[in-house]
């Protein structure tokens, strides 16, 4: 009787809801508890305590990426007081004459804006096989924004650099927990003087927020994000690199390559400074259900201090590429967006490629330099679709 | 088999098989009533469902931080590790023994009170629960910032 076999299909309909119940649940309640942190939207929480947020790739559609979407990488506590008034920047070291600066009289001096994609040095840390240890990164610690502040050479030109100053270190007021070393990090003096290396207040003209080093950060452009120190109340010159775990053994590259278990002596290693060449693909997400026609691939592409010559997309897992629309909005150090629009003609599975090539010639590769630390990860970018 | 069922009238007028024979047209009015019955469940279980998912999609300020699983050792670790930094920057970890080892004697160093008689079942621990086959880690997401739209100004 159809009316039998109709209640036999709901009877089975009515157990697998219920017999679902407790697995649905479960993944719900692992995945679905959104955590709060105020000032932040929907971002992938890597730490609560310290806080690390990713943004989804999703969010890579505008060329300028919103605080409340822009990752947050941090290595300790963000400072528990922070007072305007009675900040303090000092600067010392192999300089004529040491300063003190109060946030008001930083803000009088000339303003300079700089549109940077910052990216943490371990993004996409967790593709790296063998896996290493750290936050495990996946493609979305790295966003831009317009920053603004005094250049840092106007405040080292006021202090006056000694002929025996080679590098600059920037001290922040995270706190330390336990005995863990102090995040203090030194930049060769070249780059502290490059005009577009600043003390930023601002960021998408706005007052930088707390999570990105509210009330004023460096901000080294095209150069890893560790360089650019956050909550920042302290420059010195110094004539050397400064000693310190996160300039050695944190943030080095060996020399030459190594196989994992290699030891590393520190002589042969060198700092992580610029940014690689680079893309990822926004959309479609990997997994998508597609339909046959018109499919907009689209992400985006930086390089570090070098700029994005070309984006190149497959769709046969890398038998063919062919060149992805740049988009319009650029700056020397910024990302660039770029398009591709796909015939998905046939039904199936597709395997699409994003490959970006700078000025300086770097093509990403097919497989990433595996390094102990799990540094500037910059493999072909792809996902998997179905198309149906 | 279910002619010979028997039928009660449940207080909501739903004829229920009890066991008794009936005519062809009994038997299918019983079985209308229920298919409809089998609906109701299913709308019931589905409504259960997504009321209980959308609580679980509120947030959980009461403890944002995440929990190490359990174990003889989860206690120990808990108090080493987590003085410092929250549980989710070990649960995310898929690494060997000799890089956990590494990892332990590191953070030791930085200060995790850590028995020496306790290392390497806290080894043990970490690199069993957090090994290279271990499952990928679904890391959550924070919650929608209601206060921002998200412009760039």
């Amino acid at each position: 009787m159809d009316s039998r076999r109709d209640f036999l299909k709901q009877i089975s309909a009515a157990a697998l809801v219920a017999g679902a119940t407790p697995s649905l649940l479960a993944r719900a309640l692992a995945q679905g508890q959104a955590v709060e942190v105020p000032g932040e939207d929907g971002m992938v929480l890597r730490s609560f305590r310290f806080v690390d947020l990713e943004s989804p790739v999703e969010y890579f559609n505008t060329w300028l990426t919103p605080a409340p979407h822009f990752f947050v990488r941090n290595h300790m506590h963000e400072p528990s007081e922070l007072d305007a008034h009675d900040w303090r920047l000092t600067v010392s070291g192999e300089v004529e004459k040491s300063l003190t600066l109060s946030l008001a009289e930083l803000s009088r001096i000339e303003n300079h804006p700089v549109v940077n994609t910052l990216e943490c040095a371990g993004n996409g840390r967790s593709l790296h096989r063998p896996q290493v240890p750290g936050i495990q990164w996946g493609k979305g610690a790295v966003g831009t924004a317009r920053f603004s502040g005094p250049r840092l050479r106007d405040i080292l030109q006021r202090a006056g650099v000694k002929s025996t100053g080679k590098h600059v270190m920037f001290r922040g007021l995270d706190e330390v927990p336990g005995k863990v070393p102090p995040f203090i990090r030194s930049i060769p003096i070249e780059k502290a003087l490059d005009a577009d290396t600043l003390i930023a207040t601002h960021m998408n003209g706005s007052p930088l927020t707390k999570h990105h080093g509210f009330p004023a950060r460096g901000l080294v452009p095209g150069w890893i994000g560790a360089a650019s120190c956050k909550w920042l109340t302290e420059i010195k010159v110094l004539d050397a690199e400064f000693v310190g775990n996160f300039m050695s053994p944190g943030y080095r590259l060996p020399n030459q390559p190594v196989k994992p278990g290699d030891a590393v002596k520190p002589e042969d290693t060198h700092p992580v400074t610029a940014l690689t060449v680079k893309s990822v693909i926004a959309g479609p997400s990997d997994g998508a259900p597609l339909k046959p026609g018109k499919v907009v691939v689209h992400g985006a592409a930086w390089a570090g201090e070098a700029n994005i010559a070309k984006v190149e997309n497959s769709t046969d897992a890398g038998a063919t590429w062919a060149p992805a629309k740049l988009g319009r909005d650029q700056a020397h150090y910024a990302w660039r967006l770029w398009s591709y629009d796909w015939k998905a003609a046939k039904t199936g599975d597709y395997t699409i490629q994003s490959r970006a090539t700078d000025s300086q010639g770097r093509t990403q590769p097919a497989t990433a330099v595996w390094n102990p630390s799990g540094y500037l990860y910059n493999a072909v970018d792809q996902v998997n679709v179905h198309v149906a | 088999m279910f002619m010979s069922l028997k039928v009660f009238t449940t207080p909501f007028g739903i004829v229920i098989p009890t066991g008794a024979s009936h005519s062809r047209r009994e038997c299918e009015a019983m079985w209308r009533n229920l298919l409809f019955l089998a609906r109701t469940f299913a709308a019931i279980a589905l409504f259960a469902l997504s009321s209980a998912v959308a609580q679980a999609q509120k947030p959980a300020p009461a403890n944002p931080t995440a929990d190490l699983p359990a174990g003889t050792m989860q206690a120990k670790a808990t108090t080493a590790c987590t003085e410092c930094h929250e549980a989710r920057i070990i649960l995310q970890q898929r690494l060997s023994k000799a890089a956990w080892t590494k990892e332990v004697d590191k953070m030791t160093k930085w200060g995790a009170v850590v028995d020496p008689a306790d290392r390497d079942a806290l080894i043990d621990y970490l690199s069993t629960n957090f090994s290279p086959d271990q499952p990928a880690y679904e890391p959550q997401r924070t919650a929608a910032d209601k206060s921002n739209s998200g412009k760039t100004k």
